[in-house]
């Protein structure tokens, strides 16, 4: 056996390794399945929930990623990362979610950048809110207005808000799953820091100073 | 000196470090000087860090978890 092979499986049961885990799953072996949905369930779900904003959506959408694995794993050839496979996936399935709600908004830049003169300069002042959001994190009302400025980012900047930022996934990651140059994801994310950082600006400036917006 | 709008377009590659030393140093010097763009730079850094520590803490439901072993238990592990 192969130092792979050594580290299939441990006393919990658990397939430890990616490849191994795939190899389980081809095999139709339910113990490298239980493995799959303990490691990926969350990150489905909580992928989905920041998607969508809609609990029962997020739940439909792992109940069917999940089977959709079991099902099609016969297909998965291994030219990408398994993980890209199944965020893929995901996003397949969150898309039909979303398709039958929403239109598809664009952001503009020039509406998230501040005012500036002739020369280039700042022509309104800039609040500093970074110091009140710390204390304001914990409360639940600050956590819905997040989450509401995220639901709101069009969908394009959104998901490479949630896969970059939030799952932390790099730039070139993220554009593997999403089919995009590693310039357009950078390029997208920079529209959603900017398009939530006004959104929540305009939240944090209220709450310090009411009747004040930027 | 770089003027605010020119700070501001090259933001993205200043936090991830992408800059040339020459760049970067140009910026930190106009930071030096302006109040609003290090307000601006504080707010945009603070937005990722609080939208990633709030979307971070999505946790499955216990119920959640429930039904999703009831459904895979009939879709999976008994067929």
């Amino acid at each position: 056996m192969s130092a792979r092979g050594h580290n299939v499986t441990r006393n919990t049961g658990k397939v430890e390794k990616e490849e191994d885990l795939v190899q389980g799953l081809k095999k139709g072996d339910l113990k490298a399945f239980d493995t799959f949905v303990e490691r990926y369930q969350k990150k489905i779900y909580a992928l989905a929930f920041n998607m969508t904003h809609n609990p029962m959506d997020a739940q439909d959408v792992v109940q069917e990623v999940l089977l959709t694995i079991f099902r099609k794993i016969g297909t998965f050839q291994g030219k990408s990362a398994f993980s890209s496979w199944v965020y893929r996936i995901t996003l397949n399935a969150v898309y039909m979610k979303l398709r039958s709600k929403k239109k598809q908004q664009t952001v503009s830049l020039d509406d998230m950048l501040p005012n500036f003169n002739h020369s280039g300069y700042h022509q309104d002042k800039i609040r500093d809110w970074s110091q009140n959001s710390e204390s304001l994190l914990f409360s639940n009302e600050t956590r819905e207005v997040i989450q509401n400025a995220v639901n709101l980012l069009p969908e394009k900047e959104k998901v490479v808000f949630v896969l970059r930022d939030v799952d932390e996934l790099s730039t070139e990651r993220v554009g593997e799953i999403l089919g995009l140059t590693v310039p357009a994801v950078k390029s997208r994310l920079h529209r959603a820091r900017l398009f939530l950082r006004k959104k929540l600006s305009t939240y944090f400036e209220e709450y310090r100073d009411p009747g004040v917006k930027q | 000196m770089i003027c605010c709008k020119e700070c501001l377009e090259l933001l993205y590659g200043y936090l991830e470090g992408e800059l040339t030393p020459e760049v970067h140093a140009k910026l930190n010097e106009h930071f030096e000087d302006c109040p609003p763009c290090i307000a601006f730079l504080q707010t945009y850094r603070t937005t990722t860090k609080i939208c990633r520590e709030t979307l971070k803490s999505v946790e499955v439901p216990e119920e959640v978890k429930v039904k999703l072993q009831v459904f895979l238990n009939e879709n999976v592990r008994n067929k």
